[in-house]
């Protein structure tokens, strides 16, 4: 029978599990703590979990550092094992380790950790108080997050545009449900979650039509065979430009860059505090990595057409970030329309489609990345009675109450300002460098004058913290954390300063790595 | 026979009829489903009534045989009413949905080998194709939407609450349906339905894969909705179900389709498992020709009033389930247990195809693997602390001071006041007249 | 004439031209309908007739498991899916016309205008010599099914396995939302009834609306003398609807009627 026949001429598929390890190993943890889940008893779940999730984390990057150099493409051409690809895989996994610890934390509320004991009961019912009495956890978030973490792994580093869709709904859809699963004020996180989830969704298709035309185009998703074919000059310029924007606009507004950036604030604003840290972060660095290889690799050829319409959405979000981020009178609303913003100073390492502009735009996002996470650990720390004091206000004075803490603020501010001798000041200073040298330079003057008035409202906050009397009465304070949190900011106060004031180790390593394989 | 003409099971077979003959085939079928579905209605009532200690129907015409008939022109005569909260056109397009897609699974569905036809030799199937059993759960999907669709465009509580009832009844028995496939799918290396008859000129699949077969049967009940998976017309609770608004023709068309997917997945459930229109083993190996021509169709409508006989046999014994166990048994019983077994089917045929074991190599290792398994049990077992024995309580007929009768287990004993129970037939009247006094001064007091 | 049958040798036999032709035009009046349509029943039969009609252009196109995996897919599970979420939210509801943003009506046309005008200048522009079917890559690996099987299990293994991330998520997210579990273990029927008992209300609670004006769950019942008890209001409601629509008319009746007088419907006035 035929059929017989064809399955007796089927070549097993070569698959490289050693280059494929990081993402392995971490899918493989995730599927064992879902296990956890299913089988280990209660209370034993947040131990082996924790056990798990940086055992996990430290395995898959050991194994980066294990092939890193690799320049191949592994799983029959689904995933490109590079430099760049393996930089933002070592990445990933460091920030994302920095956010498991703050996630472990559970001593700054004293209800337990930042997630909603059952996302299940309904908020305010009396479900949810019997619950929170019992003091159970929602441990399933860990198995979430590594599922998230796994699918950041291959979004960099994806060959084609079919698995590159795959592993950005496998980073989404954890996301999502996370967003939704504060313990404190849970309708306003719910909403987040939803609304995340919908205008996500959206993204995706529009990802999903663009995928559809290159096909059209080039008869392959493939992003080889569409450098290819462009090259070729094959078929119409029509379908590539539409298809280009299409692709860019999934992935742009995962970046959060305007004007598909509306619901960052709101986003970060709802989620668990941790959740936004790590998503701040981490999507961040997938998505730019993901971008990058289609911009660098597949559309190399037809750069001068799509550079315009990049250089108008990377003014547009650094102007935009800055100005919103201004009159924000919420803390974690604040960080959110900075991280616009500083998608948008990214962006400028994408317009230079030179090999500065992809490890200068690396440098950035790892700098950014841990302050980041950084910030939003401190912002778990400042509480009063009814969770965490997130209102601009609410912060005045915060450096007589709690001088350590609000020092580390203020690095991390001083580090988004892109003040010398922080990280922040080492990605601006490679990112613009190259954006001079690949002909960027009228983004880039914007760029410098969106960092100055970025500037003025970081420092605002310091000025706050430090030189404005506390209001006596509102119950705000500096809670002292576990040990999950103090590591986690210590680490990213010590690797800010470290690429701030040692920048040649990063910029080395990032120049290493600057090759896309094809 | 000419070498150049593919032999049954290649799908090279189909798709050269000439028009008329298309449309000679296609008619054939839809007179003989319509036909099938009166002697089915007849059937059942008969043999329900057998199982019932009655008679059933047996005035009109020889053993009633033209009560359907008779049904249907009553039927026909009827008012059509329209409720006046109904969604007209959904309202209306309902039935013409559900007969329709009742209607088109025998497309695919072989009643025999090549024949000659007026000098044409054509297969003794409408048509087939490549994925013709996914076909069939398509159609299945579509005749969903005409039992849903009436359940809702009603506009009543009963029949909304039935098209809910069967929209998620067969959703989820579908899972299990598809499920149920895989491994026929497996074996036979095709989803053809006449490739997979074709593979089992050897042995039916029933036997290989039993399993899937149990599977199959117990969710084809569900897929047609009937006893004792009738939820969605279930008459204690529902009325009627989806159709409570119906009447007349429309209603007609309901019941139409009822009977025609039972026939349709007695015919898959022939097809997929019980050797299509082959004879079945005692017959084929006494008499050779019993494949040959004409006589497959025999076997065929045998084993489908076989399987009819099963889903009467089936309404006559079993009551029907509780919604919320029904759904309960379909999600945690039916599908995890057919992925298991297509897992445990695949793996068996990736070990024989990579490494060439015969049976025997397979059992054994079956066997090693099943006696470590039970071995580990036991092992397991004997490290669990005994259990505590539940130490059965001795009756006490006035526990609690009531007098309350023995649980299972427990022994009734005598006791004293047990023997002091009047005889009822002594009682005189004059002692009755006495008792009643009593009560009458207890209750004036 | 030539121009003619060029044009017929490009895109099939006529018999696919004619499927081509109706399916279409029934695909995209599915669209439009769901578009358009007021109640959201009719929008999901709309965009079910359009995937039936998508699904026959595919096998008519030479790719029968794709065909039919669409209508399995979406019309059989994900259609019927929305269909029952549809008829447990609302039989009845239909879409609201108000604008919750201002503006956005207007601001949603342009830009779907603006994507339907980029979609047909990139679309249209295509230029092609001729149709070539996947009758070449049917027949490479010996069939539909084969072919796309073994492009999963080959070339595309990773994202197919990757996928099964995305499904346990998927599951996971379901569970962690909507699984409501038990923090006290439930109670045996032997338990409930001892409870009751002891209790000292064996018996069940007061029905609603029972000698009230309205018979609605929210309206608390009447006692024997009269009061309104809000114990047969389930709890949700009490203190909500605590007394409203209790007819103190009804309540003298019962009083009346307790008393051992007669109650004369309509008379109740002339009495007092």
């Amino acid at each position: 029978m035929s059929s017989l026949l064809a399955a007796a001429s089927f070549d097993v598929p070569t698959i490289e599990y050693g280059q494929l390890s990081p993402m392995l190993i971490i899918f493989g943890v995730a599927v064992l703590s879902l296990l956890v889940e299913a089988f280990a008893p209660r209370g034993s779940r947040r131990p082996i979990q924790l056990v798990l999730v940086f055992a996990g984390l430290a395995a898959a990057f050991a194994a980066v550092v294990m092939i890193r150099g690799t320049q191949h493409i592994a799983a029959m051409g689904s995933v490109a094992v590079d430099g760049p690809a393996l930089f933002m895989q070592g990445a990933i996994l460091v920030l994302a380790f920095i956010a498991a610890l703050v996630m472990a934390e559970r001593q700054v509320d004293p209800l337990g950790d930042a997630f909603a004991p059952r996302a299940s009961a309904l908020p305010g019912s009396t479900d949810e108080i019997a619950f929170t009495r019992l003091g159970w956890l929602q441990t399933e978030v860990w198995p979430l997050f590594l599922f998230s973490v796994g699918g950041m792994l291959l979004f960099p580093a994806s060959a084609d545009l079919l698995t590159m869709f795959v592993a950005l709904e496998v980073v989404s859809l954890p996301l999502y449900i996370m967003a939704g699963l504060a313990r404190r004020r849970r309708l306003l996180s719910q909403e987040a979650a939803l609304k995340y989830f919908v205008l996500g969704a959206f993204s995706s298709a529009f990802f999903l039509y663009g995928t559809a035309l290159f096909y059209g185009y080039a008869g392959s998703v493939d992003l080889s065979a569409i450098s290819d074919a462009l090259t070729a000059n094959a078929g119409s310029m029509w379908l590539v430009i539409t298809a280009t924007g299409l692709v860019s606009v999934g992935l742009l507004f995962k970046i959060g860059a305007v004007p598909f950036h509306q619901w960052t604030p709101d986003v970060y604003q709802g989620s668990p505090t941790p959740v936004t840290g790590f998503m701040a972060a981490c999507t961040k660095i997938a998505a730019f990595g993901a971008l990058l290889r289609i911009m660098y690799v597949a559309l190399g050829g037809i750069r001068w057409d799509w550079r315009p319409m990049m250089y108008v959405i990377a003014a547009l979000t650094m102007i935009v970030g800055t100005l919103f981020a201004l009159t924000q009178t919420d803390m974690k609303r604040m960080l959110a329309y900075s991280s616009i913003a500083q998608a948008g100073f990214m962006l400028v390492g994408v317009i230079a489609t030179n090999q500065a502009g992809l490890s200068g735009t690396m440098v950035y996002l790892v700098a950014y990345g841990i302050a980041t996470i950084g910030a939003f650990a401190i912002v778990t720390l400042v509480r009063d009675s009814t969770g965490e004091a997130s209102h601009l206000s609410q912060w005045a004075g915060l450096g007589r109450k709690a001088p350590i803490v609000a020092s580390a603020f203020a690095l991390f501010l001083l580090a988004f300002a892109g003040i010398p001798l922080t990280s922040g000041f080492t990605g601006k200073f490679a990112v613009f460098t190259a954006g001079i040298a690949g002909g960027a330079t009228p983004v880039v003057i914007i760029g410098l004058v969106a960092s100055a008035v970025a500037a003025f409202f970081y420092v605002r906050v310091i000025v706050l913290m430090f030189f404005n009397e506390p209001t006596s009465d509102d119950g705000v304070s500096v809670v002292v954390p576990s040990g999950f949190t103090t590591l986690a900011i210590t680490i990213s106060v010590a690797l800010t300063l470290v690429i701030g004031l040692v920048p040649q180790l990063i910029l080395d390593l990032a120049n290493q790595a600057g090759l896309f394989i094809r | 026979m000419n070498p150049t003409t593919p032999q049954y099971g290649d799908l090279a077979l189909f798709g050269h009829d000439p028009l008329w003959l298309v449309i000679l085939k296609a008619l054939v079928l839809f007179i003989g489903l319509v036909l099938l579905t009166l002697f089915t209605t007849w059937f059942e009532r008969r043999v329900v009534a057998r199982m019932q200690q009655r008679v059933g129907p047996n005035r009109a015409g020889p053993f009633g045989l033209l009560v359907p008939l008779a049904d249907g022109i009553k039927l026909a005569l009827k008012e059509g009413i329209t409720p006046a909260n109904a969604d007209k056109v959904v309202y209306l397009l309902a039935p013409m949905i559900a007969a329709a897609a009742a209607m088109l699974v025998f497309a695919v569905i072989p009643l025999g080998p090549v024949v000659s036809i007026f000098g044409v030799s054509t297969p003794l199937q409408l048509t087939d194709f490549s994925v013709s059993t996914l076909y069939i759960l398509a159609i299945a999907s579509i005749g969903i939407y005409g039992i849903v669709l009436a359940g809702w465009s009603s506009g009543s509580t009963y029949s909304l609450l039935g098209g809910l009832r069967s929209s998620a009844q067969m959703v989820s028995y579908e899972i299990a349906m598809g499920l149920s496939f895989v491994a026929v799918f497996l074996y036979a290396g095709s989803m053809s339905t006449s490739q997979i008859v074709a593979g089992q000129t050897d042995w039916w699949y029933a036997v290989l894969l039993l399993p899937s077969f149990v599977i199959y049967l117990i969710s084809m009940v569900g897929e047609t909705n009937r006893a004792p998976f009738d939820l969605p017309e279930a008459e204690g609770e529902l009325v009627a179900g989806f159709h409570t608004e119906y009447s007349g023709l429309r209603w007609a068309m309901f019941f139409l389709a009822e009977y025609v997917n039972m026939i349709n997945v007695s015919a898959v459930a022939i097809t997929l498992f019980l050797g299509g229109w082959r004879a079945p083993a005692p017959i084929s190996t006494v008499w050779s020709g019993a494949n040959d021509g004409w006589w497959p169709i025999l076997w065929f409508l045998g084993k489908i009033l076989v399987m009819l006989f099963v889903f009467v046999w089936l309404r006559g014994t079993l009551p029907r389930l509780r919604y919320d166990q029904f759904m309960r048994f379909g999600w945690k019983v039916l599908i995890p247990i057919s992925i298991v077994w297509i897992l445990l089917v695949s793996a068996w045929r990736g070990i024989r195809n990579e490494y060439g074991t015969d049976l025997r190599t397979t059992l054994i290792w079956l066997g090693v693997i099943l006696f470590a398994i039970a071995a580990i049990a036991f092992l397991l077992d004997l490290r669990r602390a005994p259990e505590d024995e539940v130490v059965e309580p001795t009756y006490d007929p006035y526990a609690g001071g009531y007098p309350v009768p023995p649980l299972p287990g427990q022994e009734f004993t005598y006791t004293r006041r047990a023997p002091q129970t009047v005889p009822a037939t002594v009682v005189e009247t004059s002692a009755l007249e006495s008792t009643g006094q009593e009560l009458e001064g207890d209750r004036n007091e | 004439m030539s121009v003619l049958l060029a044009t017929i040798e490009q895109s099939g036999s006529t018999g696919e031209q004619i499927v081509f032709w109706v399916c279409a035009a029934i695909a995209v009046v599915g669209a439009v309908g769901m578009l358009i349509s007021r109640r959201a029943v009719h929008s999901a039969l709309f965009i079910a007739a359009t995937m039936i009609a998508l699904a026959v252009l595919y096998v008519s196109q030479g790719a029968p498991f794709l065909g039919m995996a669409q209508i399995v897919v979406y019309t059989g599970a994900v259609m019927m899916l929305f269909l029952f979420v549809l008829m447990l939210v609302g039989v009845d509801s239909t879409e609201s016309l108000v604008e919750t943003l201002k503006g956005q009506r207007i601001a949603g046309l342009a830009l779907a205008l603006g994507f339907a005008v980029l979609l047909f200048a990139a679309i249209g522009n295509v230029s092609y010599n001729f149709a070539v079917g996947i009758d070449g890559a049917n027949a490479a690996d010996g069939g539909n099914v084969q072919g796309i099987a073994h492009l999963i299990f080959d070339r595309y293994l990773l994202a197919f396995e990757v996928t099964s991330a995305l499904l346990i998520t998927a599951a996971l997210g379901a569970m962690v939302l909507a699984h409501r579990e038990r923090h006290t273990p439930r109670k045996s029927q032997r338990e409930q009834s001892e409870d009751r008992v002891r209790s000292g209300e064996p018996q069940n609670l007061p029905g609603p609306g029972v000698y009230a004006l309205h018979n609605a769950v929210g309206t608390p019942g009447l006692l024997p003398d009269g009061q309104p008890t809000d114990r047969s209001v389930p709890e949700p409601l009490r203190g909500v609807s605590a007394a409203v629509g209790v007819d103190h008319e009804d309540t003298r009746r019962v009083n009346a009627l307790a008393a051992g007088g007669a109650i004369i419907p309509g008379k109740a006035e002339d009495e007092s």
